[in-house]
């Protein structure tokens, strides 16, 4: 159980958020105009890294905000997290 | 009358406080503050159980935690008895009854004994050996007597009476351990503002410095018992500290995650605890951590160094200073090390005879200089080759060793003695700082594992990270908390501590014998009886990392997880393997760190707080008319309202046939309401459901399909257009959460441009479906002042009412194919509506039904449920629903997915009817479909989802998913079932009123 | 005449601590984020919506609480049918934002007394350490696995909201949990 900042709410248990995902896959604007590689791609492609990971969570059982989470999969630290829409910290 | 051990005085007792309990079904007397342990041995009862494999009788060995043998069964005949409980921790009550395990008939006499003389046929992975082959008489003959022989101690059969409840804590500091450097370092701590919690196992606080009667170890010129004692006295009234006692640290998680388990009452007799909570656990939250666990004493590994008396050399100094209760009448301390020499010192003292047997060639240090002083007789550079005494330990031999401690040399020497006390050095206990994922390192000089690189925020200090001499404790436990909580000074900063400095050191893993190792028994793990030998054996049977040796030979696997003898099992793989310790690295320390009973796990999540149970509006009167209850998610739903004697299936049949022939109501309370506002609420609902909403008219009402971005459809429900810019969406009763949570994410994700708000109105609402032809006839009288008829008030549409002065919605809609209504109504008038729409309906027969009765007439039309006709691998397309999927609309979710190759196959599982051929014959939900039973493999064409039997049609029906369905009606298919096989025909899914003329009927 | 019903919910007591049930009382859900319907909402319900995170303000017998940096839940008793009539016509209606009469879907539970945080922590991971030292702070978080908003009022005293379908659930285990303190 680690502890998440909600960009929002603040230091939160993790059972108050649900995982969403990799990050920044964004749902193409024209999914027509896609081959069908292109839309599996989008669809099921994702990385899994063992390392640092950019992730979606939201705070389901606090402000239901979705935001973003930099987290080490091999340990668990969270190195940043910051809101929808805006641009990971660079390190 | 036995001989009374207890002949010292001793301040940690209450000695006016004495104790009855029974051990074996024998009465003993004990004092307040007493473990069972040391209780029985002021009784001169060192037998305590015996050994898991070779029967061989165990005693005490130690005084806590680590201890392998003194394991008992707590507990008498009534439904509260716990097995494996360690004798050297529970303290003893009045009442108390405990017993011996593993043993049959007695202890002092055990059948099972025989395995000791066996054992040369029995060795490591004897069982992986033997019982392989023939594979027939494994159920018959291998696993019924492995299963009588197997385990320690016996279940409880009852449920557990006791209470246990759980509770959160959150602290700046935790400081594990109330030795004297976790003394200091809670009292530094909460002098410097940081709430701290200090957790301790034992009853009272000072480990083992609080018996120290020494004089070689002093601060500040007191004895260091003194010293700390005060500093005891003094913590107790720290504002900003908490300190728990009977708390014993299970688990050390990532972020500074611990669960403590508190004893509460184990202590007390049996009827001071009725209805109190038995155990807590904690789940403590600590900005930081402080580690002072301390160190457990090794043993040595020699021939037959596990016989009753054979113990700790630590643990038989405690018993003494601590407990008042000396281990023998004549004791021997086998050691390698100075620390030993406290213990005979302290039996000098008291005046019990004690000689030392000591590998190393001598010693200079304070402590050594005293024995001999004190005249007692030291045999240097001398090992034991054997022990003998079958209940009890009487005698030893000891054996000069050869310059390189790989021999013994000379003659043999018989020494008579009731008590060995051995000392192998200190481990340091690492386990806690290793579970938290720390990495450790290995010190050569002294040949022990000590904290490394931590990953959250902690220390470890004291022993447990290495520091054994006082001196050195103190002064690192100061300047390591000064770094850690960041403070320039402590009130500790000018301590002067004196104490004995050991300088000759010297560790032989397994001791040198004149026997060879085949013929001789030295113990590792006491507990799950590995040996040396068995080491040696995994080795030359191609065994080389430390995590199989351990799994082959069990070594360390039993309930004590093998904290005593761990390090000597990895010095012999090492010497064997001719690997230094360091790059072997240890096993994996697993939580819990002594077992838990599962009572403590559960907390008060048992019976009623199992599972959470949500409740509709109406829930009492369902209960009231006796409705039998469906759990659906966490809801609990009425599934059928049975009369007088009848079965499900009879009630089911009645209610089904009272809603088609004149009305009946159900409560649909438990769909998920979505509210949904802004000016773009029509351009979201095109987008997230495949059928278009733009042109839906204010105060009409349509079905939408809801699909994944996969294609695969994921819920579904009636939305209705309340006004221009807001509308009520409802989910399926199960997705509810989840198609808020998916829908939220698509508006702060993909579309934040779009200007629309959802609110879950899920449980303002109470909903009241009625339906049936009679339906509208009751809407008439609850409602008189609205037209129910088809031009002002048509299918698929809604108006707002009042029903006695109460705003309600009123939505024409039906999941039955019958002309049906649903009225919904804020929640806490839910009840009162329902009684209002049973009043005006009795004069119909109106006939409440269930979850399983919809179910059924849903499935005479054919309608869908997502999750039990869909799997999230059936399209709308599969489903048969095209007229849902909207060709005209840009985008919508899931929509390009529709259009993949693999979507578009022809040959995908379809949903279809099937009718049995014989139309009595009710088919299994999730029963295969094939079409040739004879063609091996045999090739599944799909499974059933709903089935029932129809009293409208009269016959059986079912819906089903097979492959290529579609194409597939009028076709001849077989269900073949456990005792027989069912014919069936591909048919039509919409088995009754095809042209949809009852709705408007 | 339609009777008004609510889960068993009575009035209990225990060492330190009172449990009771706060019904029927106006709840409602507001949504928005421009400026315009900050000042809309501050001016007809003469609160301005706290924007601190985690924070509520009350004047008089409303209390908004602050749910999220778009979301606030004003409940009180002086809330009636034209105040949330005024504030869908001219916030919703107008499309400022959102207004949404949530009264039945949470159920208010009050907890007062010196043990009430003692209660919480045996089914919130929440930090309280701070919470029950400051007043008119809000959390939204689990208890025993339901999801709850917490409303500090006073010191030592809680307005609970659950939602109405655990509201039974969550009472019963209140009351067990209050009577091993």
């Amino acid at each position: 159980m680690f502890i998440i900042t909600c960009p929002f709410c603040g230091e939160r248990d993790q059972s108050e958020f649900s995982a969403g995902g990799e990050a920044h896959i964004v749902r193409p604007k024209q999914p027509t105009e896609l081959s069908d590689d292109e839309w599996a791609d989008f669809l099921f492609m994702r990385k899994n890294i063992k390392g640092v990971q950019f992730e979606r969570w939201n705070h389901a059982h606090g402000c239901r905000k979705w935001f973003n989470v930099i987290r080490d999969t091999s340990n668990d630290k969270i190195h940043a997290v910051y809101k929808m829409g805006e641009k990971p910290p660079v390190k | 009358m036995s001989e009374n051990f207890r002949s010292l005085e001793t301040k940690f007792l209450d000695k006016t406080n004495r104790i009855s309990f029974k051990y074996n079904g024998k009465k003993y007397y004990g004092y307040k503050g007493d473990t069972l342990a040391s209780a029985l041995l002021s009784n001169g009862v060192h037998l305590i159980g015996r050994s898991f494999k070779y029967h061989r009788p165990r005693g005490i060995m130690t005084c806590g935690s680590e201890e392998p043998n003194a394991i008992v069964q707590i507990g008498g005949s009534g439904s509260f008895t716990e097995p494996n409980v360690r004798a050297t921790e529970q303290e003893i009550y009045e009442g108390l009854e405990a017993s011996s395990q593993n043993c049959w008939p007695s202890v002092e006499f055990d059948v099972g004994g025989i395995n000791n003389f066996i054992s040369p046929v029995i060795p490591a992975g004897f069982y992986y050996k033997t019982f392989m082959w023939p594979k027939k008489l494994w159920y018959s003959l291998y696993e019924p007597a492995i299963r009588l022989s197997a385990g320690l101690g016996k279940s409880p059969t009852q449920p557990d009476p006791e209470l246990y409840d759980h509770n959160h804590l959150h602290c700046d500091v935790l400081v594990v351990g109330g030795g004297i450097s976790g003394i200091i370092a809670a009292s530094i701590s909460s002098d410097n503002g940081n709430n701290t919690v200090l957790i301790e196992d034992k009853n009272s606080l000072g480990g083992s410095t609080i018996f120290q009667d020494d004089e070689n170890f002093k601060i500040n010129d007191e004895k260091s018992s003194v010293w700390l004692n005060n500093q005891i006295k003094k913590i107790k009234n720290k504002k900003n500290l908490t300190i728990k006692y009977r708390t014993s640290l299970a688990a050390y998680h990532s972020y500074n995650y611990l669960l403590a388990r508190e004893n509460l009452t184990d202590h007390k007799s049996l009827n001071e605890r009725s209805n109190k909570l038995r155990q807590r656990l904690w789940k403590i939250r600590a900005k930081k951590v402080i580690l002072a666990t301390g160190a457990i004493e090794r043993p040595l590994i020699f021939n037959n160094n596990d016989r009753p008396g054979v113990m700790l050399a630590s643990s038989v100094k405690k018993y003494i200073d601590y407990f008042g209760v000396r281990c023998g009448n004549k004791n021997i301390i086998f050691t390698n090390n100075d620390s030993a020499y406290e213990t005979a010192i302290s039996l000098n003292k008291k005046g019990i005879n004690v000689s030392i047997v000591d590998i190393r060639n001598n010693s200079s240090s304070m402590l050594v200089k005293n024995a001999k002083d004190a005249g007692i007789k030291i045999y240097w550079n001398h090992t034991v080759v054997n022990t003998k005494g079958y209940r009890r330990i009487k005698s030893i031999e000891i054996m000069k060793m050869s310059e390189d401690g790989t021999n013994v040399i000379g003659s043999k020497l018989n020494l008579v003695c009731d008590n060995l006390s051995i000392s192998g050095g200190w481990t340091p206990m690492v386990h806690l700082f290793t579970q938290s994922g720390g990495k450790l390192k290995f010190r050569d000089s002294d040949q022990v594992f000590i904290p490394n690189t931590a990953t959250s925020d902690q220390i470890s200090i004291g022993s447990c990270n290495g520091d054994f001499e006082l001196d050195d404790i103190i002064k690192n436990t100061i300047s390591d908390c000064k770094n850690f909580l960041s403070l320039s000074s402590t009130d500790f900063d000018l301590l002067k501590v004196n104490c004995s400095k050991q300088k000759e050191s010297k560790n032989i893993w397994l001791l040198p014998n004149d026997k060879p190792l085949g013929k001789t028994k030295p113990f590792l793990d006491f507990q799950n009886d590995s040996t040396a030998k068995d080491i040696k054996l995994a080795m030359r049977e191609g065994f080389r990392s430390i995590e199989h040796v351990k799994r082959y030979t069990t070594t360390g696997m039993g309930t004590d997880q093998g904290k005593l003898a761990n390090m000597h099992a990895l010095g012999i793989i090492s010497e064997t393997a001719g690997v230094k310790m360091g790059s072997l690295g240890t096993t994996t320390f697993r939580p819990p760190y002594t077992p838990l009973t599962f009572g403590t796990i559960v907390g008060r999540n048992v019976g009623t707080f199992f599972d959470i149970t949500r409740k509709t509006p109406m829930h009492d009167w369902h209960e009231s008319h006796k409705a039998k209850f469906e759990n659906v998610g966490q809801w609990k739903r009425a599934w059928y309202y049975p009369k007088e004697n009848e079965s499900m299936y009879q009630a089911v049949q009645r209610e089904s046939k009272a809603a088609r022939e004149s009305a009946g109501i159900l409560d649909a309370s438990t769909l998920g309401k979505i509210d949904i506002k802004g000016t773009d609420a029509s351009e979201f609902l095109n987008r997230v459901y495949t059928n278009a909403w733009s042109k839906l008219g204010i105060g009409k009402c349509r079905y939408g399909l809801m699909l994944n971005e996969d294609g695969m459809v994921y819920d579904d429900g009636v939305t209705t257009r309340l006004s221009e810019n807001n509308y009520l969406m409802t989910t399926t009763t199960g997705g509810a959460a989840n198609v808020l949570s998916k829908l939220e994410d698509y508006l702060q994700t993909e579309w934040p441009e779009l200007d629309v708000w959802l609110t879950s109105v899920t449980d303002h609402y109470a909903t009241a479906s009625v339906c049936g032809p009679n339906s509208k006839n009751i809407l008439k009288k609850l409602f008189p002042s609205i037209e129910f008829n088809d031009v002002n008030f048509p299918h698929m549409s809604f108006k707002n009412a009042e029903l006695d002065g109460i705003n309600c919605r009123i939505m024409r809609i039906s999941f039955t194919g019958e002309h049906s209504y649903e009225i919904n109504i804020e929640s806490k008038y839910g009840k009162s509506l329902w009684e209002k729409c049973m009043d005006a309906g009795k004069e119909f027969n109106i006939t409440p039904y269930g979850t399983e009765t919809m179910h059924l007439l849903r499935a005479e039309k054919g309608f869908i449920i997502v999750g039990q006709d869909t799997d999230g691998t059936m399209t709308p397309i599969d489903l048969q629903m095209d007229w849902i999927v909207s060709k005209k609309k840009y985008d919508f979710i899931g929509k390009r997915s529709l259009y993949r190759s693999d979507t578009m196959r022809e040959d995908r599982k379809q949903l279809v009817g099937l009718l049995t051929d014989n139309p009595n014959e009710i088919l299994e939900e999730g029963a295969q479909i094939v079409l040739d039973e004879k063609k091996q493999p045999i090739e599944m064409l799909g499974h059933v989802t709903s089935s029932y039997f129809s009293p409208n049609l009269n016959k059986s029906i079912a819906l089903a998913v097979v492959k290529n369905g579609k194409k597939l009606k009028g076709q001849k298919l077989l269900v073949p079932m456990k005792d027989k096989t069912i014919n069936v025909t591909v048919s039509d899914f919409i088995f009754f009123d095809s042209k949809n003329e009852r709705l408007n009927a | 005449m339609l009777n008004i019903n609510y889960p068993k919910i009575e009035k209990k007591e225990y060492p330190n601590l009172e449990l009771n049930i706060v019904e029927p009382i106006h709840k409602l859900n507001l949504r928005g984020k421009n400026r315009d319907f900050f000042t809309k909402a501050g001016r007809i319900l003469s609160i301005m919506l706290p924007t601190e995170p985690n924070t509520s303000a009350t004047i008089k017998n409303i209390s908004a609480l602050w749910l999220s940096p778009d979301e606030w839940m004003i409940y009180g008793k002086d809330i009636d049918k034209n105040l949330m009539l005024s504030l869908d016509t001219e916030i919703s209606k107008l499309n400022l934002g959102s207004v949404t009469d949530i009264s039945d879907q949470w159920v208010l539970i009050n907890m007062k007394g010196k043990n009430v945080f003692e209660v919480l922590s045996k089914g919130s991971p929440f930090d309280f350490n701070k919470f029950k030292n400051t007043k008119n702070v809000v959390v939204q978080t689990l208890l025993n696995h339901v999801d709850v908003i917490l409303h500090h009022n006073d010191r030592n005293n809680i307005d609970l909201f659950v939602r109405k379908s655990f509201s039974e659930h969550l009472w019963l285990w209140i009351n067990d949990s209050s009577s091993f303190l």
